[in-house]
């Protein structure tokens, strides 16, 4: 990368801008979220002081594509405590008490607690070659191909498996 | 976020693959630009599987310690290549060393897998002088024609590098990435957790959340996880101390003590939610292992209780 210094992203994110914006419009379906991401990725790419990166389109590519994960993270837990709060709200009826002075991070705690609970149940759960794959790729870390070797099966079979694991815990987070 | 219609499985499978696919750093991102744009339903599609891989990612830590441990599975028992200028200092009969495929690390030369599965600590000699000593349940990889990309994949190894500023090298662990490095340290990483501690020269350490790398000298210890990174002078001694038969610990939490423990002793280490954000000083002998746990225990004032081949230590009922 030639354009090694402090800037050095800013000005990559000035090139792909408009690759980015389109990208972005895909990714939400809406093209003022995407705006806001843009905006985002842009106080990052200023303030973030990147080392040498090897293909820094990739890299903003990726940047905006964890942002948009990260903003669907966040409103899916804010659905779930919302949700969790009314439902208490029917069952205590607590008049007069704001919501909002329970402590919002113990109730993060127990909804990341019980997050932990459903993903450990259905992974014990999962088909044993589905179960080794995923363990030694989400947890453990290893490429697909390092699972392969690891398995002794085919990348495909890696794949396969992944993909039996990945179903099976989006059904089980969704119940 | 449950969606209005059944999810088409043959879209699902698309996200899934797609999802597999930007993890490369060779993702191929306009043709997946051109696979969202060809159906709304695909976006919604890939929505929920990264919703699923994030819930994964951000509980990684507190999930891996409650699977029953059987994850060391069998290794592939086909011979495989030996690479003579790797020395191990142990028993060549008794290690294993995985080449593995397709790296996806750019390299030239393939990464070579040093695992340590016996229970005694195992010293290397890599190419360039740089001497490694492997503790007991770790792996580390070497990737580059010098051994110049080092990757602590887990447990606890200790570095001593034969200063050169004419070359690169790094140790990567996890997010964390140590370089500049012309010195003698340890590191280690279990389920999460980082600690770096320099018992001669420099290191600079990289990682995730902040703009710019951490300089270490001797003796002192950077210790990273939950978010948070504590930078702490340490005794020089404490530090590379289990080689010497000892675990010592500055102010570590307790999940970075119950992962070493669980590496020595063979067991899971369970650390209950009551106790986990407490953190440990002190000095355990690591004898055959079986100790350590009602030791630290012992040490802190808390209970163990033991199911099957899984012990949890929490607080005093």
């Amino acid at each position: 990368m030639s354009l090694s210094d402090d800037n050095g992203l800013e000005i990559l994110y000035g090139v792909h801008r408009a690759d980015l914006r389109r990208f972005l419009i895909a990714r939400t379906g809406d093209a003022a979220d995407a705006d806001d991401v843009l905006q985002e990725l842009w106080l990052k790419a200023r303030t973030l002081q990147a080392g040498p990166i090897d293909n820094g389109r990739a890299y903003l590519y990726r940047m905006a594509q964890n942002l948009v994960v990260d903003r669907l993270r966040g409103k899916q837990r804010r659905m779930e405590r919302e949700r969790r709060w009314s439902d208490q709200a029917t069952d205590f009826a607590a008049a007069g008490v704001e919501p909002t002075d329970r402590s919002q991070t113990a109730e993060e705690e127990i909804l990341a607690r019980e997050e932990v609970a459903t993903l450990v149940s259905a992974i014990s759960n999962l088909p044993e070659g589905a179960r080794k794959a995923f363990e030694l790729h989400k947890l453990e870390g290893l490429s697909h191909a390092e699972v392969a070797t690891r398995l002794g099966i085919s990348k495909s079979g890696v794949e396969k498996h992944m993909a039996v694991a990945m179903k099976y815990l989006r059904r089980a987070l969704q119940d | 976020m449950t969606a209005r219609t059944e999810m088409d499985e043959q879209m699902l499978d698309q996200a899934i693959a797609w999802q597999a696919a930007l993890e490369q750093d060779d993702a191929d991102w306009d043709a997946y630009l051109a696979w969202l744009e060809a159906d709304p339903r695909h976006r919604q599609a890939f929505d929920s599987v990264a919703l699923v891989d994030a819930a994964i990612t951000d509980n990684r830590e507190q999930i891996m310690p409650l699977l029953s441990s059987d994850l060391d599975v069998a290794v592939d028992p086909r011979p495989r290549r030996w690479r003579p200028r790797l020395l191990w200092g142990g028993a060549i009969a008794a290690s294993l060393a995985i080449l593995i495929a397709g790296p996806i690390l750019r390299s030239n030369a393939d990464p070579v897998v040093y695992e340590n599965s016996g229970t005694t600590n195992r010293s290397l000699a890599l190419a360039n002088g740089t001497s490694v000593i492997l503790a007991p349940s770790s792996r580390i990889v070497v990737t580059g024609k010098d051994a110049s990309a080092i990757e602590l994949a887990r447990g606890e190894a200790y570095f001593d590098v034969r200063h050169d500023p004419g070359r690169m090298l790094t140790v990567s662990a996890g997010t964390y990435r140590i370089s500049d490095i012309g010195t003698r340290f340890s590191v280690n990483l279990a389920s999460g957790t980082f600690r770096v501690g320099v018992a001669e020269g420099v290191v600079s350490v990289e990682a995730q959340g902040i703009a710019k790398p951490v300089r270490l000298d001797a003796g002192h210890q950077l210790v990273g996880g939950r978010g948070a990174l504590t930078l702490a002078p340490v005794d020089v001694a404490q530090i590379g101390s289990w080689r010497s038969g000892r675990l010592s610990y500055t102010d570590a939490p307790l999940a970075l003590v119950a992962a070493d423990i669980s590496r020595y002793s063979g067991k899971a280490i369970i650390v209950d939610p009551s106790v986990e954000k407490k953190h440990f000083s002190g000095s355990l002998v690591i004898g055959d292992g079986s100790k350590l746990v009602g030791d630290l225990a012992g040490v802190m004032g808390m209970e163990t209780q033991s199911t099957g081949n899984a012990v949890r230590i929490g607080a005093v009922r």
